[in-house]
């Protein structure tokens, strides 16, 4: 799938992925490749600053915490992330089922 | 050089310093500490800081944008509160009761001129925010348009505190002290306010971006009728606010001083510190759109 397919849509993925379980960039970025079963190719750089923005709006809180002796940015979903995932679901739906009716 | 040392360089030529680059470089060593040489699949450095700035630099200017409003708001009301404090039966001293003229020409000029610079530059910096709340990334150019009315609306704020505290100091023998001190300190604490809010828009200012489009101008902002013509020759625009606000002044002034000589002197006198405005600031706050070859470039001018 094309960089530019998947940046579109990061913010909801970033969304389903944390909303999964509490994670840090690496983790985040590694579900997202193995939920996809690889499709979402994209320089993996890009899921931070997106995080970053995520987190300004509210849609993420974050912690650091110590693994390993290394310092490490925890995400978790907040309650407004919890129901724009929500709403990004149901938008989800619906196109789908428009392309489909669409397409056949 | 390392990745991660390009990437501190790269954030720092763009601006982004301090506490954020430090939490950014931390964030990607983990990320790299996690799989020894995934470097190549995290971009170019100079793309991915390009990329936070260009974010941090839009989320900045909207922030600071309407923390200037809000302190410029609070200014407002010590301008109110000075005045009824100051003259409680709305009855003003002429200006030889005062100490002297030193002190109340600028006073004056602060605090009849400056407010109405401050509300149109802080109204048009926090419009334009409030427009674009939604965009995750501005152009650099209209983030630059921004912040500079949003730091035209703070020096002309802080023109008005400043011309407050002088009017205080003018008329300091012919007050009581609690009405002049009520005066003072409603002043002296909006303008901390108006100096923390600078702060804010001089940080979002040092964020450089070179996120390319056009800033728009004053009729983005505003539905005004007959724009395609005013845009034309933005004068045109000038001309018919001064004559408007000159017209509302003399009719309001006329009523208030039952004098239609009072009234349009001083009907004249506003519409001429518009006209006067316009010329000086009509370019600074966007009323005339730069052309996309003298936009900048960057954030900070």
């Amino acid at each position: 799938m094309k960089p530019d397919a998947v940046n579109g849509q990061l913010e909801p993925l970033i969304l389903a992925t944390v909303g999964e379980e509490s994670a840090h960039g690496y983790a985040i970025v590694q579900r997202l490749k193995e939920r996809s079963g690889g499709a979402f190719d994209l320089a993996e750089g890009t899921v931070y600053p997106a995080l970053h923005r995520m987190e300004r709006d509210g849609l993420l809180s974050s912690s650091w915490s110590i693994e390993a002796g290394r310092r490490r940015r925890v995400y978790r979903l907040t309650r407004s992330g919890r129901s724009t995932l929500a709403e990004r679901r149901r938008e989800w739906g619906s196109f789908v089922r428009a392309m489909e009716a669409v397409l056949g | 050089m390392s990745w991660l040392e390009e990437l501190s360089d790269e954030l720092a030529a763009r601006g982004v310093a301090g506490g954020r680059r430090e939490r950014i470089l931390a964030e990607l060593g983990d990320h790299i500490a996690c799989e020894p040489g995934c470097e190549v699949r995290l971009g170019s450095p100079a793309v991915l800081a390009a990329r936070f700035a260009e974010e941090l630099g839009t989320d900045m200017a909207r922030r600071s944008a309407f923390t200037a409003f809000a302190a410029l708001a609070l200014a407002a009301a010590a301008l109110l509160i000075s005045q009824l404090a100051t003259h409680p039966t709305g009855r003003y001293p002429g200006f030889d009761s005062g100490h002297s003229l030193l002190l109340f020409i600028p006073a004056a000029l602060g605090m009849l001129v400056a407010p109405q610079l401050a509300l149109a530059a802080g109204l048009l910096a926090a419009w334009r925010a409030i427009r674009r709340r939604s965009a995750p990334i501005l152009p650099a150019a209209e983030v630059a348009l921004i912040n500079r009315r949003a730091r035209i609306g703070l020096i002309a704020g802080l023109a008005t505190v400043v011309g407050i505290e002088l009017y205080v100091a003018d008329f300091s023998a012919s007050l009581p002290a609690w009405r002049l001190a009520t005066a003072g300190g409603v002043a002296a604490c909006a303008g901390i306010a108006l100096l923390a809010s600078a702060r804010a828009v001089r940080r979002a200012g040092e964020i450089v971006s070179e996120h390319a489009g056009r800033a728009g101008d004053l009729f983005d902002d505003l539905p005004l009728p007959g724009s395609t013509w005013l845009r034309a020759q933005p004068w045109r625009l000038g001309s018919a606010a001064s004559i408007a606000i000159a017209l509302g002044a003399t009719l309001f002034e006329w009523h208030a001083e039952r004098s239609l000589a009072e009234g349009l002197q001083r009907g004249v006198t506003e519409g001429v510190l518009v006209a006067v405005g316009f010329a000086l600031f009509g370019r600074a706050v966007g009323v005339v759109a730069q052309p996309p070859e003298q936009e900048p470039t960057a954030l900070v001018e």
